[in-house]
């Protein structure tokens, strides 16, 4: 294995200061949801980590959760995220194409083999190879290749973890996500539609700064930035609590910004940071927005009956079933009924 | 299929089904079985005044018995207006009759129904203990007993941690409150609980027999 | 921040948020004073509503000490009218807010001299000398023939 040079090294020799990475820890530390009283340790670690090999592959996918990552605030993580992380391989900011781009990600592999982080956006389809190839290689393929040496993968986006949208009903390419896949490797899932820019940061900031990866939930999702619902951290808790609802878009209660789990927020039962870390710089999210949240960072949000459809409203069948249901139930009722009578009558007339 | 999408979609859909075909079955066999009107005279013919009276005496205790049973009174209205406060006028439920009835009603702000649900389910439980410790009332309870009111407090017990967000987490919290009330649907019509219908009724019909039974004096 | 910021709109919402956070920014300063340690406060860990940073960044006022810091990317130290409260803003080269703090200690450790920094200025300096000096001789050489 090459030897990879230290972060510590690699920001000196691109003349960071002190000062500057002190500033820069600060902003990791806050990546990683960490309090912010573990910036020394953060730093102590950051200084003697070594520089990971990351191959990011992009299968069934829409760009957006590179894009996300791309746009991200962190102290320009282009620059430095990903100037400490050693990115070998991601096909859409490669220069090289085809053949060539392969043989970068074969050599990374090689020379890296057992420790490479393997990052993966988008859904795998197991319909027909032949629905998403890279370099005429498909996509499954391609994953259980590159993942045979790998430390760990994390899967970004909630089509990587889930099969998100391709995966939605009646998905025609048999769409899933990498835990469908890859079994043998430790799998950290950073859902989202796109996942929090901070998220896909901050798990590989934690993995580079202490050489492996945060605690996850039952999902496989990194507790720091899935440990609590929107709900729990959202700003208009307290008219959920006060019962204080819009009851439309352009109601009272929508412009007074009242909570949006009438129209359909998926907040209560969707694990993700938008309520703290917030979007576009901390600017705003969704609901800040006025519009309920989707639950797009959960398991098959596309396909939880609709996104405007309150949570606490039942599929009940409707008048037209219960009504069949009280017909059918009424014929049984006067059936017994007069089954009990003609009874009583034949007991009547034995008795005289 | 994750319990909660169950819990919204097939289960609730089932519970609707059984307790639309229970209730109809019971409350039909229960009007055919009307006996046929009695050929004697009748001591006075005011079955709606007799029917309603009785309806009214049967809401309050007989004056004679009211300080014996002051608790089972006091307690058994309050849980009662305790449980249809809650189903009833907390925000989060008002989708569930929207989507069922297609109109709704103001709300009560969830602090409020947070203290009446907790009410309501410590005096539930208070008649429960009291039901198992009672050496007449336990002799008297049938399984049906024990199961209605289970079958009622689970209900506001899954309510109250979903709102509270323990346990469990708030997906499955929500799912487990929604399948309590699948249980309650389910339960409906083959036990006591069928008294929300049958309560009035029968005591309407009593009041009007005996108005009708004996003879002037 | 701006965009959101700067659109007048009276905004009502509130967390609650804030008393709680002064009221924890009072315990952190009594500590400061018992014991000497310091407190960091991550804003962007809580749930705070539109307008309740900037009522937070008024109730805490402006103190004497306003400090900028150009290391990738500006950020604005100031000191707050509570002194021994400091309000920390960092921001990337884009002028992007990457993180923002309330420090309740005497002076941000940030601010001061880093050893390692000190140390590669002494080396900095002594190679500009070690060159001043040879150029000196140079001249004087120069200066003799």
């Amino acid at each position: 294995m090459a030897r990879l040079e230290t972060v510590g090294e690699a920001l000196a020799r691109q003349g960071v200061s002190r000062r500057a990475f002190l500033k820069f820890c600060a902003a990791t530390t806050s990546l990683m949801a960490l309090p912010p009283s573990m910036i020394p340790r953060v730093a102590a670690a950051l200084e003697a980590a070594r520089r990971p090999s990351v191959i990011w592959l992009s299968f069934q996918e829409c760009t957006g959760c590179t894009e996300s990552l791309t746009r991200s605030d962190s102290p320009t993580v282009e620059g430095l995220i990903f100037d400490v992380i050693s990115l070998d391989y991601h096909h859409t900011l490669l220069a090289a194409a085809g053949e060539a781009a392969e043989l970068d990600r074969k050599q990374a592999m090689e020379e890296n083999w057992g420790n490479y982080l393997v990052v993966v956006d988008g859904s795998i389809p197991l319909g027909n190879p032949g629905y998403s190839t890279i370099a005429g290689i498909s996509n499954v393929d391609m994953l259980q290749e590159t993942v045979e040496g790998a430390a760990a993968v994390v899967a970004v986006g909630t089509c990587a973890a889930f099969g998100g949208i391709p995966h939605a009903d009646p998905n025609p390419t048999g769409a899933v996500g990498v835990g469908e896949i890859v079994k043998d490797k430790p799998i950290i899932n950073v859902s989202g539609c796109p996942p929090i820019p901070v998220a896909i940061t901050g798990v590989l900031a934690q993995y580079l700064t202490f050489g492996q990866l945060p605690e996850m939930d039952e999902l496989g999702r990194p507790k720091a930035f899935f440990g609590q619902s929107i709900h729990d951290r959202c700003y208009r808790r307290p008219f959920y609590d006060n019962g204080q609802f819009a009851e439309s878009f352009d109601d009272e209660g929508a412009r007074a910004g009242w909570c949006l789990f009438k129209l359909g927020c998926k907040g209560p039962i969707t694990y993700n940071a938008c309520a703290t870390v917030k979007w576009n710089s901390g600017t705003s999210f969704p609901i800040e927005a006025g519009h309920p949240c989707l639950g797009c960072a959960e398991p098959n949000f596309w396909d939880k009956g609709g996104f405007y459809q309150p949570l606490s409203e039942v599929e009940w069948g409707g008048w037209t079933q219960l009504g069949t249901a009280a017909a059918a139930g009424a014929a049984i009722g006067a059936a017994s009924a007069l089954a009990a009578r003609s009874k009583q009558k034949k007991a009547r007339e034995e008795e005289a | 299929m994750t319990l909660l999408d169950f819990a919204r979609g097939p289960a609730m859909q089932w519970a609707f089904v059984i307790f639309g075909i229970g209730v109809a079955w019971r409350l039909v066999g229960m009007f055919l079985l009307l006996r046929d009107r009695a050929k004697a005279r009748a001591r006075r013919d005011a079955p709606v005044s007799d029917g309603t009276r009785a309806i009214i005496m049967r809401s309050v205790p007989p004056k004679e018995l009211e300080h014996h049973i002051v608790f089972q009174h006091v307690s058994g209205y309050a849980w009662h207006i305790g449980f249809f406060v809650t189903i009833l006028f907390f925000g989060p439920h008002m989708p569930f009759w929207k989507s069922i009835l297609g109109f709704g009603w103001p709300t009560l702000p969830s602090e409020v129904i947070t203290v009446v649900g907790a009410i309501t389910i410590a005096v539930l439980i208070a008649l429960l203990v009291r039901r198992l410790s009672h050496p007449v009332l336990r002799v008297i309870s049938t399984a049906d007993d024990y199961i209605s009111v289970i079958v009622t407090i689970l209900p506001l017990l899954t309510g109250l941690i979903s709102y509270a967000n323990i346990g469990f987490d708030k997906e499955t919290n929500l799912a487990l409150h929604l399948l309590s009330i699948v249980l309650v649907l389910v339960w409906f019509p083959f036990g006591k609980l069928m008294h929300l219908f049958l309560a009035f009724p029968t005591r309407y019909k009593a009041g009007a027999d005996y108005g009708r039974k004996g003879v002037a004096a | 921040m701006s965009g959101l910021g700067d659109i007048a709109v009276a905004v009502e919402i509130t967390t609650g948020n804030v008393t709680p956070l002064l009221h924890e920014v009072r315990h952190a300063l009594q500590r400061l004073l018992d014991t000497g340690e310091p407190t960091v406060i991550d804003l962007h860990s809580l749930p705070l509503a539109p307008g309740e940073l900037a009522a937070l960044e008024n109730e805490l006022g402006e103190g004497e000490v306003s400090a900028t810091l150009n290391a990738l990317g500006p950020s604005l130290l100031r000191e707050t009218a509570v002194p021994g409260v400091w309000f920390v803003t960092h921001r990337n080269a884009n002028e992007e807010i990457t993180g923002q703090y309330l420090e309740i200690v005497k002076i941000p450790a940030i601010l001061e001299a880093q050893e390692v920094d000190i140390r590669l200025g002494i080396a900095a300096l002594s190679e500009n000398l070690e060159q001043t000096k040879a150029q000196d001789h140079r001249d004087t050489q120069d200066g003799s023939t």
